[in-house]
């Protein structure tokens, strides 16, 4: 490893070093690849955001792929319904490692307002590990470009080694999560304890 | 010195760059993707499972059996398209060359456009055209 | 366009049987609409569809309605001797509606361009007797609605081709728009909670929300 006053100081000397860990992570940053996947109104947003006055382009991320094998991001742009949620809980799975998840908008986050609802998902979180929520009804596309260089800022930050290394890195962590099953009334389960908790309230 | 080597066997062999450029170039494309599979083969565990192995892959899962049969009027039909198909392939040249073909050539012709046809009046009687 | 009223004259000297009224509306539109009795409904919407002067070819919406059980109050004035005397007391008459699940087409002629002429079934009850006949066969575009109806309200529609759910999942059981149906009580901790989440609140969070 090598110190970042240093590095600075070589820099300013004209002589550039770097680590493995910052080479990997800049490419890995640089080139996600998102999953061409839309549930609702927020995917029409995405779409804009790829286009070429938003230009997502500009940060790697306008390649989407039309197959999960391909892809390292998941967007996950709208209502989840409950009868959607164990397909999109499948297609996660069926993405290789690594693989991240956005949750762009209201209704992905927190089931918006149809979170009282009889048939709407309450947030994506409660199956998949979500990484950057980005709020808004829809979120613009700034927002989901802003939802981006959050997630390459994540990304850039990850460790190759150590315990608190990058979930696809380690074998103990899962790759695959649970996929509800259709029951009588709800999901069942109607949420991944493994992956989500009940908020706890603190005073 | 080894600097010093190759340049002493390129001016003997004057074409010895080639291979040297091309074994150059493969290794410049085959580099990253060794280096690819290195780092996936040693460096990052494989996580496989049930959905990641499913073969389809728009979060259904699959139902059935790939293996399903056809029914035969499909193939029928498949050599039924063929016919056209080839008739249009050589009825253009015929077209395009009419003014200039001698008679036994149009008789030919026409020989093979009748088997077309009773080929085609053959098929129609059988009902192959009906959809069922 | 005519109006419900000559419609229904019409409709009863064409078809002696059905049963026809004609349900008004207190809102601002006052659109006035049909009510056919169930048996009879196929016979009337035939007609509407096939009728020279109406042509109703276009079935634009199908809705469901549930009107559950109610008690409806009613001031009557009713002669009673008192002390002797002979006097007027307003009484207050209780009556129970039993409830029924209804089903609303909105009919448009494109060929006549008039419209809508609004059609309503009404089931015999909410619980046994919750079949209407499927206006499918007339208007093929009321197949996915009447689907619909039948997936939220419990609506069984007689003569339809393919009789499923369509919005909830296959394993689902109730029907989700019913006023008397209740979620499963998946309660998320709100800051703001309000009404019936107010109530759930309490339930989960007792310590925390006082109201």
């Amino acid at each position: 490893m090598i110190e970042a006053g240093l590095k600075n100081e070589l820099q300013k000397q004209g002589v550039y070093v770097t680590t493995l860990e910052d080479l990997y992570n800049w490419g890995r940053a640089n080139s996600v690849w998102p999953l061409t996947f839309g549930l609702a109104c927020c995917a029409i947003e995405m779409m804009a955001a790829s286009m070429a006055r938003f230009d997502l382009a500009r940060f790697g991320a306008e390649v989407f792929r039309p197959s999960p094998r391909q892809a390292d991001l998941m967007i996950v742009a709208g209502t989840v319904t409950k009868k959607m949620a164990p397909l999109v809980v499948r297609i996660y799975n069926q993405m290789p490692e690594p693989k991240y998840v956005i949750a762009m908008g209201a209704c992905a986050i927190s089931g918006g307002p149809f979170k009282q609802g009889y048939n709407v998902l309450k947030g994506v979180d409660r199956y998949l590990p979500v990484d950057v929520a980005i709020p808004g009804c829809p979120p613009r596309p700034e927002a989901l470009i802003h939802a981006i260089m959050t997630l390459q800022e994540k990304i850039l930050n990850q460790k190759l080694t150590g315990p608190d290394r990058a979930r696809h890195l380690n074998a103990d962590v899962p790759g695959e999560f649970l996929v509800p099953a259709y029951g009588k009334q709800d999901l069942e389960p109607s949420k991944n304890t493994e992956v989500w908790q009940p908020p706890a309230i603190q005073r | 010195m080894l600097v010093e080597a190759i340049l002493m066997t390129t001016t003997d062999h004057n074409y010895l760059v080639l291979p040297m450029l091309m074994v150059a170039a493969v290794g410049f494309a085959l580099t990253p993707l060794a280096a690819a599979w290195a780092w996936a083969h040693f460096f990052s565990p494989a996580k496989p499972g049930k959905d990641k192995n499913a073969i389809y892959e728009c979060g259904l899962e699959a139902k059935g059996d790939a293996w399903i049969h056809f029914r035969s009027e499909y193939y029928l039909y498949g050599i039924i398209f063929l016919v056209f198909d080839v008739e249009t392939i050589f009825l253009l040249p015929f077209a395009v060359a009419f003014t200039g073909l001698s008679v036994g050539a149009f008789v030919a012709m026409i020989i093979f456009l009748l088997l077309l046809v009773e080929g085609l009046v053959w098929a129609w009687r059988k009902g192959i055209l009906n959809w069922h | 366009m005519e109006t419900p009223e000559q419609i229904k004259a019409r409709l009863e000297a064409a078809l002696p049987s059905a049963k026809i009224d004609v349900v008004t509306n207190d809102c601002a539109a006052g659109e006035r609409s049909l009510l056919v009795d169930a048996a009879s409904g196929l016979a009337v919407a035939r007609f509407l569809r096939d009728d020279a002067q109406l042509k109703l070819d276009y079935c634009s919406n199908v809705t469901g309605i549930d009107w559950p059980d109610k008690e409806l109050t009613e001031k009557i004035k009713v002669k009673q001797i008192v002390d002797g005397v002979e006097k007027e007391v307003e009484e207050v008459k209780k009556t129970l509606r039993p409830g029924f699940l209804e089903v609303v087409y909105h009919l448009y002629s494109m060929e006549l361009k008039h419209g809508p002429v609004v059609l309503r079934l009404r089931t015999g009850n909410r619980a046994d007797q919750t079949h209407v006949p499927s206006l499918t066969p007339l208007w093929r575009g009321a197949e996915f609605q009447e689907r619909e109806v039948y997936d939220l309200y419990g609506v069984m529609f007689d003569g339809h081709p393919d009789l499923r759910r369509i919005l909830m999942w296959d394993e689902f059981e109730g029907f989700p728009m019913r006023r008397d149906y209740i979620a499963p009580d998946d309660f998320e901790y709100e800051p703001t909670p309000h009404d019936e989440v107010l109530e759930a609140a309490k339930k989960h969070y007792p310590t925390e929300v006082k109201a």
